[in-house]
Order: C-alpha cells, then structure tokens, then sequence
C-alpha cells in the first residue's frame, strides 16, 4: 500500500495528532510515528492506515478514487454570486465604542446612498444570475433609511424568485414603519448585544434609557416573531468580558442558541483601544472557557446552545462540506458568493475591508456601481487567499481544515506575506482547532453530549475518533 | 393489499400499453383529446368498465375505475390479465426489468428465475406516460444483466421527460470503463442506484450474496460510480450474519466511500428465500438497537445521510424515529393486531404484508 503524507502535532495529553491531504485523522503515540518515520509500518499499522484510507495500491481504485474525492470535497467550490452585503446609511442613533470609524452622526449628510448609487445598486443586482438572492442591509442603522431598504427589497422580490432579508439593527428605535418592514416572512433581524445588560450599556448605548429602550424592543420582537427570525451577536472586550453566565441565559431567554462570540474587531476605531498585552492568548483562554462553560451547562440544563464559529470548526473536521464561514474556506476568493456595497456605492470584498478602508490605511475597494467590479483587483487578493502552498500552513496538521484571511493580514500587519505562525489569525485556528481535537476525544460524558447535540446527531463517543494504538 | 395485477378483456391480439382516463371531470363537448396510447372510460357498471381508444377497446374487471384512473397498464390480452405498471396515486411504481440474476443472496426477497422476456420498448411507453415528476423503480433480478438495453432506456427516457427520476436496484456488478461512454449520455442527476453493501469484511459479504469476489468486483464498480458522479443509495440489510460488522462498515463508509449520497440500514423481508433462512437470518434490532444507533450516528457525524428502512417505529428508540421513513410501499404494507390505537401508525410503514404472526421483534406495539 502507498501511503499518502501524513502531518502531525502533538495534543495537550502528550499523544499526537495525525492528518492526510484530505482531512482524514486519527490520534496515536510516538512509537507510530517513529514507525511511520523510519518507514517501519507493521501489519497492524498497515491494517488501521487502510480502514481509515490512509493509503492506496493503485491509481484508480476505491481508496485512491475515494481520497481523491474527500481531497477535492473539501475545497470550496466556485459559487454564484448570491449575496450582497448593503451599506445604505453610514449614520447611526449609537455610538458604540469600537465601531466609530465605520459610523457617522445621526444627523449629519453625505453618508446614504444618493438616488444614483440606488439605481445603480439596482442594476447591479439585476445582473445576479439568481434564483436565490440573499441581500444583508448593514450599517450605520439601516433602519434609519427604511425608504432604501424596501426599495431594494420590492426590486428583489419582483426580480429573483427566493428572496432573503437580513437587517442588521441595533433595535433602539423602531417606528411602525421600520415594524411592518421586519414582520415580512423572508426577512430577518440580526442585533447586536453584549451578553450583559451592564457591558451592553457600557460598550454600546451608554445611558439606562437607551439601554431600556434595545431591551424593550428586542423583548418585543422575540414575543412577536417565531424562533429564528432572530440571532444576535455579542462582541467581547478582552479586557472587560461579560459575565460568560449571564449571556448564556439571556440569550436562551431570548430563544437565542447560537451564540458567536466574536471579539472586539481589529479594524476601525478598535484598532485604538488598548486591550493590554497578549490579547491573543486571553482571547483563547477565554474562548476556551467559554467552550467549557457551554458544555457543563449544557448537561446540566439539558437544553443544548453552541459557540457558532467553533461548531463551524468542528463539523470542519469530521465533514467534506462544512465550509460555510469564510474563516474556514480555502481557498477563499473574494467577491466571489458575496460583495460589500458601502454608502458611496463602493464594492468591498468583505466588511472588514470597508471599514479597513475607512481608517484610511489602505484602499481595498473593488470598483464601484457604476463601473463595476475590478476584476484585476480582486485576482490580486486572490493570490493570498488559499492556504496550500503556504510555507507554514503546508506543515501544519489542520491545514485541510483550515482558510485564510488576508484582509486580517492586511489590517493588523498592513501585509500578506507575514509568516503564517506569527499572526492572529493563525493563533486563534490553531487554539480552535487544538480545542476541537481536545474534545473529540475526550471520554467523560458532558462533552459527549455536547458534542453530539453541536453536529447533530444523538450519541457521540470518544471511539467514534479513530485512535492507533 | 393493492392489486397489482388485473382481470381485462380486449379485442387486441398481442400485448400493449394503455393509459386510463376516467376523464369524468372535463366535460364532454369540449372533446378531450387522447394520447394514442389512452382509452377513456365508456361505461362503468357494477363488474366491469369499458373503456376505447386508438388501441382499441378494454373491459377491465373486477375494480373500481375510480381506483385504476390514470394508471398505465400492460394488457396481456391471450392472458387476459393486465399489470399495472404505473399506478397513478402511487410513489412506489417499479418496473421488473428481468428475474435473472448472478448472485444468491441468502434473504433474497425474489428468487432468480432463468427466463426472462425483454420488456423494455414496453417499460419506454408506459415511462413516457408516467404522471409529472413520478420517480420510477427500476429492478430485478439484476437489471445491469441488460445493461446495453437499461442504459439506452434510462437514456431516451430522461431525455424526453425532463420531470422524472428513476431508481435503480443494482448489485453493482455489472459496471465497468467500457460502460462510461454509455453512462455519460444519461442524466445522472436523475437517477439514484440503490447497491446493497452488506459488510466490509469480503468474506461476509460474498457469503451473503452468494458469490466469490463479489466484494472486490463491487468496490471496483463503486470507484467507477465516483467518478462518474453517480448518486448511490449503499443498502444494507441488517441480519444476524453482518450485525456485528456493522459499525466497522459505518467507518469504512466514512472513510472510503464518503462519495454516497444515502446509507440505507434495512430490516428484512420475510418471502423469499427471507422466508426459508428467516430463523437462522433474522435480526430483532428491537434488542440490539445500540449497535445500529451508533453506526447511523457514525456516518452522519461524518455529514453523510443515513436511513432506517423497513423499521417499524416502535422497535426503535424515539430519538432516532425521525429517521425511519415509512419505506414499505403502500402495495406491501400491513400493520398488525399490536398496531390497533397506535399513535405512530401515520409516520409508521408498519409490515411488509406476509411478516409472520411471530414477527420476531422482542419490543413491539402500539406507542401511545
Ligand atoms: S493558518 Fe495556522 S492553523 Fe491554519 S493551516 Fe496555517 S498554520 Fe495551520
Ligand atoms: S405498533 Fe404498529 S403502527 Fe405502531 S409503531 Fe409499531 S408497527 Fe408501527
């Protein structure tokens, strides 16, 4: 048997983590890899290697055809151009803390579409292949110009025959206009908070009345709309995070069982806040603890809740399709399924570009409505955007699971070419992907439940890892 | 049960393809107009409905023609018999392309029979006649033993009817790289073949099936089916002999054959050869449900679809019963004196019709 190259990393425990090219793994010791180094296989090595097709006998057959597909499964595949992330407004009612870059004033002018930029938004989407179309109304608060929000969508719902709606909304101030827009079926309400009512005040609405006023409001479309109209987003601050406890039963309280903890993002005016040394590392503690938490309380409560971006991870690992986060797609080519339209009509590979563009450091716009997308541009980015042939991501165990992320790159190190293993967004893969193997095999019975529950179905044990002994 | 099946009399001298029409809803001045191979209804009496078209005229006995209406039959007129090919209110319509096969499986549910007649420009008719979006059993014997006739079947067909699917039984054998040229004219995006694996260990397999090298010569075609994208429904039928095997065939599935589009773990029929090796086949998976949850769980974990067939609800634990459809098609099924005031009898596909009294299954009945 022909042995496809194996990558491995040694586990908290001190056993060692083995991956093929096509994402198959299996934990095992030393005295393997020493066996598999010194090409010393025994019978029984041989044996594990081809249940686990690991290896193949000639080109063609079921093993080499098999890992083949798995190989080629697990790259994401070309895809229509489907969704568009709509910035109508810059300006906003709130002024969080770590997002004043990327907003105006409520009152000032200049900052929404002009009549020209909608129409040639419209266009633009008029050239999307369809059926489907999913458009996300970003902001500043979108809701602030109502007008432009169902312009596009009465443009869409006449255009394409399966229609999706997302209003990313601070829920302060909702008139029965801004009401009667989210009730429709095909339109969804994505919010932001905090976790806490005390870290939401603190890091977004900055007065017990504005704060009031985002509870009642979400209290009232939680009653209002079925489970799943809603999700909601918390953004952490390492150095303050909220009381992990409380945003896990507020969110359940809420209907709410997907929590994706992000952090404060790097770019825009977050880039001047002072986090304090190290953020990576205590970000991934707390992430970690996080996980933790989500696990005993889960068994404990019998009512199941998940870390989005980690669930992502973990169905990553064990299935060929799971590439539906960006963080995790390889490649990842820009403007691809999705672009960003900011207030100016302006094309953004992803929001983090718009808003990285924003602070002035670098111009990643890819064309505008009216002269289009800037193809050249966007090959350009393309060239950093798979992981295969980097020099470190090529050594690297998780590597069949992994993506990349230039715009973080480009925002934090103003480059793409930093060594793989020094910037952030390897350290946390690493860190996520660390934990996800932790958990697959561990034994004890909380973690097996939440496992299960996270990927679905409804028994989980360690041995369903495959181990070499 | 329903009749497959039925007593006819015709003026025709040799077999043909009919649709039925009761036509009773549209009104007669507006002069329907026939397919050349309908007959609409004349005349219902008590016994018997006449019917008339290009094919000439058609006495069907002893049904209802409310039942029959649109139905494609073929009428065996020195028989004096029609079958029902395409039953129009059914999902489960299956053409048996021939009763040859090269295996002996040891639960077979139709025996192999030597002679075999070619029905296939009779199959096309009554394919083209198929209701929209009808999804058409294929199956044997073996029908890969007529590959040249299926594959150009399956070829015209899918051509002329964009709407409708086919599924294939197949024991997978058949295939090989001369036949990629064939397959590549037909739309495999219609057409999903149903290969039963019964373990991953050869000497298991071909011990079931009935035939040395059987295993190899499958994963061989299975490779084959990869490549050409074909949708695979793997079926395995769960009985004493594999069940052990079965979680180490969830890994292998996992691992080398991730490519399927469904696995199917399907409890046994009882005809057959079923019948005969029942005692020493049977598995009561009312009992021994760990080892199949786990296997399921296995597989879909790995984000690949797994389904029980042919469970009845009640022998399986509640949270895995959203994975047992109710598969036994409408003509087979049978429920039994335990199902009386059983609240999962909708969703529950209940008994093939000639289970025994003694049906084996330690846990079963009626779940309130
Ligand atoms: S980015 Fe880091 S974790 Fe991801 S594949 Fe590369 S080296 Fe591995
Ligand atoms: S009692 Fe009968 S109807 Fe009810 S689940 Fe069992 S087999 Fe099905």
């Amino acid at each position: 048997m022909n042995i496809w190259p194996l990558r491995f990393r040694e586990l908290s425990n001190g056993s060692t983590l083995f991956a093929d090219d096509a994402g198959g793994f299996f934990r095992s010791g030393q005295g393997f890899l020493s066996r598999y180094a010194t090409d010393d296989l025994t019978a029984a090595d041989v044996a594990f290697l081809r249940e686990g097709n690991h290896g193949f006998d000639c080109e063609f057959d079921l093993s080499w055809t098999s890992f083949a597909y798995r190989w080629a499964r697990r790259q994401s595949k070309p895809q229509n151009l489907s969704y568009a992330i709509l910035v109508p407004t810059l300006r906003c009612n709130l002024t969080c803390g770590y997002c004043q870059v990327s907003r105006a004033p409520e009152n000032s002018r200049g900052f929404d579409w002009s009549e020209e930029t909608l129409a040639g938004v419209l266009a633009f989407l008029s050239g999307l292949d369809g059926p489907d179309v999913k458009i996300e109304f970003q902001g500043g608060e979108p809701l602030l110009r109502i007008d432009l929000l169902e312009a596009v969508r009465d443009y869409c719902r006449g255009r394409f025959s399966n229609t999706q709606f997302v209003v990313c909304t601070n829920l302060q101030a909702l008139d029965a206009r801004a009401w009667a827009f989210l009730d429709a079926e095909d339109t969804f309400i994505s919010t932001s908070f905090d976790g806490d009512r005390t870290t939401h005040e603190r890091q977004r609405t900055h007065s017990a009345d504005a704060t009031d006023a985002f509870f009642q409001n979400l209290e009232a479309a939680v009653s209002r709309y079925p489970a799943g109209k809603i999700s909601a987003l918390p953004t952490v601050d390492v150095a303050k995070p909220p009381d992990f406890h409380a945003l896990l039963d507020n969110f359940e309280r809420y209907g709410i069982r997907s929590v994706y903890l992000r952090p404060i993002n790097y770019q825009g005016f977050a880039r001047k806040l002072d986090q304090g040394d190290n953020v990576l590392v205590r970000w991934n503690r707390l992430h970690s603890e996080f996980i933790e938490l989500l696990i005993a309380r889960n068994y404990q409560t019998g009512q199941f809740m998940e870390e989005y971006y980690f669930v992502q991870c973990l169905k990553r690992v064990l299935r060929l399709d799971a590439d539906n986060h960006v963080d995790i797609r390889n490649p990842n080519f820009f403007a691809a399924d999705y672009v960003v339209i900011d207030h100016d009509g302006k094309f953004y590979p992803t929001d983090e570009a718009r808003m990285l563009s924003r602070i002035g450091r670098v111009d990643l716009s890819i064309g505008d409505v009216a002269a289009g997308i800037d193809r050249a541009k966007v090959a350009l980015l393309n060239s950093g955007a798979s992981n295969h042939f980097d020099p470190d991501c090529i050594h690297c165990v998780y590597q069949p699971f992994c993506g990349t992320d230039v715009i973080d790159d480009i925002s934090r190190y103003g480059r793409i070419d930093v060594a793989r293993r020094d910037t952030w967004f390897c350290g946390r893969q690493l860190s996520i992907f660390d934990k996800v193997f932790e958990i697959l095999y561990r034994q004890d019975k909380p973690t097996r439940a939440s496992v299960a529950a996270w990927l679905g179905v409804n028994s989980w044990s360690a041995d369903m890892a495959p181990v070499h002994s | 049960m329903i009749p497959l099946r039925i007593k006819v009399e015709t003026n025709a001298d040799r077999p043909y393809v009919v649709r039925l029409r009761s036509l009773e809803a549209e009104a007669w001045d507006s002069a329907p107009t026939l397919h050349p191979s309908e007959a609409a209804l004349k005349h219902a009496g008590p016994d018997a409905a006449d019917y008339a078209g290009e094919g000439g005229r058609l006495r069907v006995l002893g049904i209802d023609p409310s039942k029959v209406d649109g139905d494609v039959l073929l009428v065996n007129p020195s028989r004096g018999t029609a079958d029902r090919l395409i039953r129009s209110s059914s999902q489960h319509n299956t053409f048996l392309v021939t009763e040859r096969c090269d295996q002996v499986c040891l639960m077979c549910s139709q025996p192999p029979k030597k002679h075999h007649f070619d029905l296939f420009p009779y199959f096309e008719t009554a394919a083209l006649l198929a209701p929209e979006h009808a999804t058409i059993g294929i199956s044997g014997g073996e029908p890969t033993l007529f590959k040249t006739e299926l594959f150009r079947f399956l070829q015209r067909v899918l051509e002329a009817r964009p709407d409708i699917s086919f599924h294939v039984l197949t024991n997978g054998q058949h295939f090989d790289e001369e036949d990629l040229n064939a397959l590549s004219h037909i739309d495999l995006g219609r057409v999903v073949w149903g290969i039963p694996l019964y373990s991953s260990d050869a000497g298991v397999h071909d011990e079931i099936v009935g035939k040395e090298g059987a295993h190899a010569q499958l994963l061989r075609n299975l490779a084959l089916m990869c490549r050409l994208g074909a949708q695979i429904e793997l079926r395995t039928v769960l009985m004493r002999p594999n069940a052990d095997g079965l979680p180490g065939l969830a890994r292998v599935i996992g691992s080398t054959l991730p490519f399927i589009r469904t696995w199917a773990v399907m409890q046994m029929e009882n005809i057959g050869f079923g019948r005969m090796n029942w005692k020493s086949l049977f598995f009561d998976s009312s009992e021994g449900f760990e080892l199949v949850g786990r296997s399921i769980d296995f597989v879909r974990s790995r984000g690949i679809d797994a389904w029980l067939y042919n469970f009845p609800l009640c022998t399986v634990p509640p949270e895995y019963r959203h994975l047992a459809p109710a598969t036994i098609s409408d003509w087979k099924r049978a429920y039994r004196v335990e199902c009386e005031g059983c609240s999962l009898k909708e969703a529950c596909g209940g008994f093939f019709e000639w289970h025994p009294r003694d049906h084996g299954y330690s846990r079963l009945g009626a779940v309130q």
